[in-house]
């Protein structure tokens, strides 16, 4: 067991892309390695060091490295992208791309998490225990294939096309989401506890649950009748039509 | 005095690039345009300039030499840790590139005036692909055109005529008498007036009623509720059996789907719209591009970085991400450390909590005009105006390159000139 | 001055120089007899010597590739590197930006690239990323066939006008080459429609045969250095390999103007295909190969298909919407007034779909089955069967059965049941491979004096690669062939050194040839053409005919080849 704590000491406006820090980067490291990482400080190349108090407990793999982040992360980007293994809290808020490309492991975040977090995600669970952004667990620009596994739980609200372009694993947010969510999905599934705006557009495959409010319901979807889940009843929409006649995906209303 | 008819002129305002323009030049001064419409008349002519380069000193504009404003350009953008380059859509190519440049060698965010208008348009095309065609298509072919979310009769003066609405062409040698015209909008414009048919969207409905007129498309009208975005069902099936039965449509799409909700996610829809049509007859898209070559400085972009607007060097490479790239990203979270406005106003066109961050980091203004942005600027640097004192090459909005005239001389540096000399000054201070 | 090449094992098919141990000597941007003081010695201590690489037909400059680019930012992220000292920042897998381009252009040993289609209303746009690429040679082929002046001279016979206006193009939009691009087909897509080779037009009343012939005749009596560079009619249909063979037919009788072919016919495995659906769609090279060797006039370039997820862009619009009904993902077109058309989308061949895996089986198999390595150049049509990069593996398959039983493990069974690829047991030497990527695409464009040789006076364009032939078994040594043909001990541009140990060391601006056609032919009837042609920009044209032509500024190192 590998416990690793990351110190901001300060805050700052210029955001740091920090795609090293994963158990995978850090693990087996001491702190003086750990330190002298490289992270992108705007146009600058700077070390881990320039920004992060670094204290190492143990040692361990990946898989049994723990990753303490604290101090004021909201401009520190891609914590966690890409990760395979271990473990990383963020005590606080951080920044864009948060366990974006993420295929195993945990990221807890204790605050919110900007845009694009689990952004291509095929594995692992992320945990946002406040709000999320735009583009959760979406693709990026001009892909076709956005989340394709593991877990993200949002204990607040979600912004705007969560789970876009989404074709496997799932999404729980317990609070609202923005306009589009699950939009042009094709597997996977997303459970919305709140309200969401046209939810399913242009999704094809996939299930889409919204326990609150609809606003602005696609004109592309069928009712199929009621469904009862865990003692709840839902109105079931296939759909979305719109593509071809073909969308199959599954829309279940509160 | 001599006088001289200048024929062929390019004019430099907007995406249409009108390339039939008449310039009168005498003694050297431009005394009159003709063809233009209004809007371009007026570009050409010109209007107020910046005397001489300026430096911000105790906080008033001081007029200095060329070199001083460059000197001071190059020690700002040198010093930037997240610098950002924006602008560059009311200039030409070979300005461009050379601006993609020096955004290299300084590590800099460089933007386009697209991240405030058809960006969304660009994200779409990136989402589904862009069915669309030269003017010249739509011109010979078209017996029916869609205008959604914009306004050619006030924003285009030109383009019905010589373009779409009434354009005779080959195969419709009648023009306005051989074609169809829809308008879509949230209002009654000018353009709807003039229309054969006026369809009124609510405000934030085109994503809708687009899926709409796909699910009719597709054979599932029976879902489609009885009004959509304030629609009537029964229009929307006109408006399909319409598209599905012409033998050449375009749509031409405007800001009004670009800054309405669901912005990029209206144009996805739409070309999806578009090329579901393809399986019936022949259907085209395309934008309405506003300044004169925004489409041009998405080509130069996109062949020299890989991408066409929102491109980020801050680690050498390029980094392609609007939403987090894009110029107003990064000025309303306050990131931009020194900023660049090149052949835009900014000043006039971004919000307020961008403008706020401007105000406080180091500014340089190129522009031959005076303009909201200059009030906010600590170094203004007049350069000629391309299209009409330097020649070079732009994009009309079908991507069709032109390359602009030159009708008279100028003591002005042109932009290029300007970028060069600031380059050459940051690499010898970097160095 | 000058530089020394010693101790290189020199492959040179076109001076019949296969693997002598031998010195080649520069002196300024020309291969020399021998040269006194040599400023450089690199001595190749038995390494593979051989002219820069040409490349007769790849999609890298223009509006339809920079659409590829816009519309695809994923492929932008796959390909990026940093700026360098001397390099600028890169983008793209299947659509890089014009540096990459440049860049692993002259890694891989290619010192000329010519791009295969440029639409002329759009040749300002080609030659201006023709300038921010760096370091290859280069040229376009201007897209003349669904052209309606073309096609109204076509249907009333007027050679003599077609002559006059395929020349004044040529200067208009600074053009090396003729190119078809499935004839009449891309008209009739302006109706969303199509057209196979004896088809009429729709209102033009032509047939795509007829334009093939009249673009070929016209094309020889012009004394243009290269013939027409068809892409022909039903691209990708399953049963097209008849057209094919029809289209070569069609120009049989006609007499080249030089020592070349009569029609090079262009990424031959996309129109070598059998049965009537995708159900028993199979590999037709064998037919293709069968007349290639029997007959002179016909001259061929692969389109390779490797397993990748890359973009296809072609100025046949009908067949790029077809293909996008298959696979959904997204589309773009761009039909362009007058004169042509293209499209977009990204394609991603899997080994395991039996239809990918039988186009890229046709691929190797007409390298392998065309007798004589003159008549047939590499390509992959960039990025169409996949990208340029692909040039090592492919080869690696062309010289190493080895290399192909591997591959064809992982392939769909259908290429055992419906090609021909393991049936094969040709493995092609060094020779018949510089033969392919060098001495033949020269001769074909019409270059053989300046390109593809290291014949004395020709442009002193070498690649040396950290490959032994001497002591080198290509079967057992594939893996080494796709590594070292990667990146190039040296590349020698134009007397420079420009790629040392696969970097990049130096980056001079590349040449762009154009053709002008000066002869009677071109002339005679000039004056009368131009009438047609100022009706033409008077009634139809949305730009005005003064602001057509591409002017010299977009030429900054021109080199005009007079024809005629």
């Amino acid at each position: 067991m590998a416990k690793i704590t990351l110190t901001m000491r300060s805050s700052i406006t210029v955001p740091l892309e920090a795609e090293v820090i994963t158990p995978d980067g850090l693990a087996g490291k001491s702190e003086e390695e750990i330190k002298s990482l490289t992270v992108y400080h705007g146009n600058r190349e700077m070390k881990l060091g320039d920004f992060f108090d670094v204290s190492v407990e143990g040692s361990g793999d990946p898989a049994s490295t723990e990753i303490i982040m604290k101090g004021d992360l909201t401009r520190v980007k891609r914590i966690g992208e890409g990760m395979t293994a271990g473990s990383i809290v963020i005590e606080g808020s951080c920044d864009m791309h948060c366990g974006a490309l993420m295929r195993g492991g945990k990221i807890t975040v204790k605050g919110d998490a900007d845009a694009w977090a689990g952004r291509e995600m095929r594995g692992g669970e992320l945990v946002i225990e406040g709000n999320a952004g735009n583009y959760l667990g979406a693709g990026y620009r001009g892909e076709m294939t956005g989340m394709r596994g593991g877990k993200i739980t949002v204990e607040g609200d979600a912004g705007d096309y969560i789970g876009e372009h989404m074709a496997g694993g799932e999404i729980l947010v317990k609070g609202n989401v923005g306009i589009l969510p699950g939009l042009s999905m094709t597997g996977g599934r997303i459970i919305i506890e709140g309200s969401a705006t046209m939810p399913g557009g242009e999704m094809t495959k996939g299930e889409i649950i919204v326990k609150g409010e609809v606003y602005d319901m696609l004109p592309g979807f069928r009712f199929e009748g009621e469904e009862e889940i865990e003692g709840k009843r839902f109105r079931k929409h296939t759909g979305d039509l719109a593509v071809r006649g073909v969308g199959k995906g599954v829309l279940l209303l509160g | 005095m001599a006088t001289e008819t200048v024929t062929d002129v390019i004019c430099p305002l907007c995406g249409s690039l009108c390339d039939d323009i008449e310039v009168i030049v005498e003694a050297g001064r431009i005394t009159n345009v003709k063809k233009a419409c209004p809007l371009g008349k007026s570009k050409i002519m010109g209007h107020g300039r910046i005397r001489a380069p300026m430096v911000r000193e105790g906080g008033e504009l001081r007029e200095v030499s060329y070199d001083v404003a460059i000197e001071r350009s190059a020690e700002i953008l040198s010093d930037a840790k997240r610098p950002l380059l924006y602008g560059w859509s009311s200039l030409i190519c070979e300005a461009q590139r050379k601006g993609v440049e020096l955004a290299e060698e300084i590590g800099a965010l460089i933007d386009n005036t697209a991240s405030v208008c058809h960006g969304p348009t660009v994200i779409g095309v990136q989402g589904k692909g862009s069915p669309g065609c030269t003017l010249g298509e739509v011109k010979n072919r078209a017996d029916l055109v869609v205008f959604w979310g914009c306004n050619p009769a006030e924003a285009h003066p030109r383009h019905r005529a010589r373009y779409s609405h009434a354009a005779k062409g080959f195969f419709r040698p009648g023009g306005k008498k051989d074609r169809k015209v829809y308008v879509v909008d949230v209002r009654e414009t000018k353009t709807a007036k003039v229309a054969d048919e006026f369809i009124r969207v609510e405000p934030g409905y085109d994503y809708m009623v687009f899926s709409a007129l796909r699910t009719i498309l597709a054979g599932h009208e029976d879902v489609v509720p009885d009004t959509v975005g304030g629609v009537e069902k029964s229009k929307l099936i006109e408006m399909v059996d319409a598209m599905k039965s012409c033998e050449f449509g375009i749509i031409f799409g405007g800001m009004g789907l670009t800054h309405s909700r669901g912005r990029y996610k209206n144009l996805e829809n739409v070309i999806s719209l578009v090329d579901e049509l393809n399986a019936h007859t022949k259907f085209t898209l395309m934008p309405m591009r506003g300044h004169y070559n925004v489409t041009g400085s998405g080509h130069t972009f996109a062949w020299l970085t890989g991408y066409p607007f929102a491109v980020d060097f801050s680690r050498g490479y390029a980094w392609y991400n609007p939403g987090e790239t894009a110029a107003n990203d990064v000025l309303l979270r306050g990131e931009v450390d020194a900023m660049m406005a090149i052949a835009a106003d900014p000043g006039a066109h971004f919000p307020g909590e961008s403008l706020r961050h401007m105000a406080k980091i180091p500014l340089i203004q190129i522009d031959p005009y005076p303009n909201p942005t200059t009030e906010l600027a600590d170094v203004v640097i007049p350069s000629a105006i391309s299209g009409v004192e330097v020649a070079g090459t732009a994009y009309r909005m079908d991507g069709v390159p032109i390359r602009t005239r030159k009708i008279v001389d100028t003591d002005y540096l042109s932009d290029e000139e300007i970028l060069e000399r600031i380059l050459t000054r940051v690499r010898e201070l970097r160095r | 001055m000058g530089i020394l090449i010693k101790n290189g094992v020199v492959y040179d098919p076109a001076q019949g120089i296969y693997g002598e141990k031998m010195d080649i000597s520069i002196d300024g941007d020309k291969i020399v007899e021998d040269v006194s003081s040599p400023e450089r010695v690199i001595d190749a201590e038995g390494r593979l010597v051989v002219p820069g690489g040409v490349e007769l037909h790849s999609h890298i400059a223009g509006g339809k590739v920079n659409a590829g680019r816009i519309m695809r930012p994923e492929d932008g992220r796959k390909g990026r590197a940093p700026r360098g000292r001397l390099t600028r920042a890169c983008s793209g897998f299947s659509i890089l930006n014009t540096f990459s381009t440049g860049y692993t252009y002259a890694r891989m040993g290619y010192t000329t690239t010519f791009e295969a289609a440029m639409p002329p209303l759009l040749a300002r746009h080609t030659h201006e990323e023709f300038e921010d690429m760096p370091i290859t040679d280069k040229g376009a082929l201007v897209l003349l066939d669904n052209n309606w002046m073309t096609m109204e001279y076509v249907k009333a016979g007027d050679l003599d006008r077609l002559a006059a206006y395929v020349s004044w193009m040529f200067g208009a939009t600074k053009a090396y080459g003729i190119k078809i691009v499935n004839p009449g087909g891309v008209e009739a897509w302006g109706w969303g429609k199509n057209c196979s080779i004896n088809d009429p037009v729709p209102h033009f009343d032509v047939t795509p045969k007829e334009i093939i012939r009249a673009l070929a005749k016209v094309n020889e009596e012009l004394k243009l250095p290269h013939s027409i560079h068809i892409h022909c009619n039903d691209l990708g249909h399953p049963g097209n390999f008849e057209t094919t063979l029809e289209t070569y037919e069609a120009v049989k009788d006609i007499t080249a103007s030089s020592d070349r072919q009569v029609m090079h016919a262009t990424h031959t495995q996309f129109h070598a295909y059998g049965g009537s659906s995708w159900k028993d769609f199979e590999s037709k090279a064998d037919a293709i190969a069968d007349y290639v060797n029997k007959n002179d006039h016909i001259t061929i370039d692969l389109g390779a298909v490797m397993f990748c997820d890359t973009t296809t862009m072609t100025a046949d619009g009908p067949m790029e919407y077809s293909l996008h009904t298959l696979s959904r993902r997204k589309w773009s077109n761009h039909d362009v007034e007058l004169e042509t058309g293209s499209g977009i989308i990204p394609v991603a061949y899997s080994p395991k779909v039996p239809v990918n895996a039988i186009q890229w089986a046709v691929g190797i198999e007409l390298a392998l089955l065309i007798e004589d390595p003159w008549k047939v150049v590499l390509t992959t049509d960039h990025p169409n069967g996949c990208p340029f990069t692909f040039y090592p593996e492919i080869i690696a398959l062309l010289m190493s059965k080895p290399k192909r039983e591997e591959m064809l493990k992982g392939v769909s069974d259908a290429v055992g049941r419906r090609a021909l690829i393991a049936t094969i047991d040709r493995e092609l030497t060094w020779g018949e491979i510089i033969t392919m990527t060098r001495s033949a695409p020269a001769k074909i464009l019409g270059l053989s004096e300046s390109k593809g040789t290291l014949r004395v006076g020709a442009d002193a364009d070498v690649a040396i690669y950290d490959i032994m032939p001497e002591s080198f078994d290509p079967a057992k040594g594939y893996r080494e062939i796709e590594e070292k043909l990667m990146r190039t001990f040296y590349t020698v541009k134009g007397g420079e050194v420009v790629v040392k140990d696969g970097e990049i060391v130096a980056t001079p601006p590349g040449r762009t040839y154009w053709v002008n056609p000066v002869g009677e032919r071109a002339h005679a009837m000039r004056e009368e053409m131009l009438k047609d042609l100022e009706a033409k920009f008077d009634a139809y044209y949305t730009v005005s005919m003064a602001n057509y032509p591409v002017q010299d500024e977009y030429l900054s190192h021109p080199l005009e080849i007079r024809a005629g």
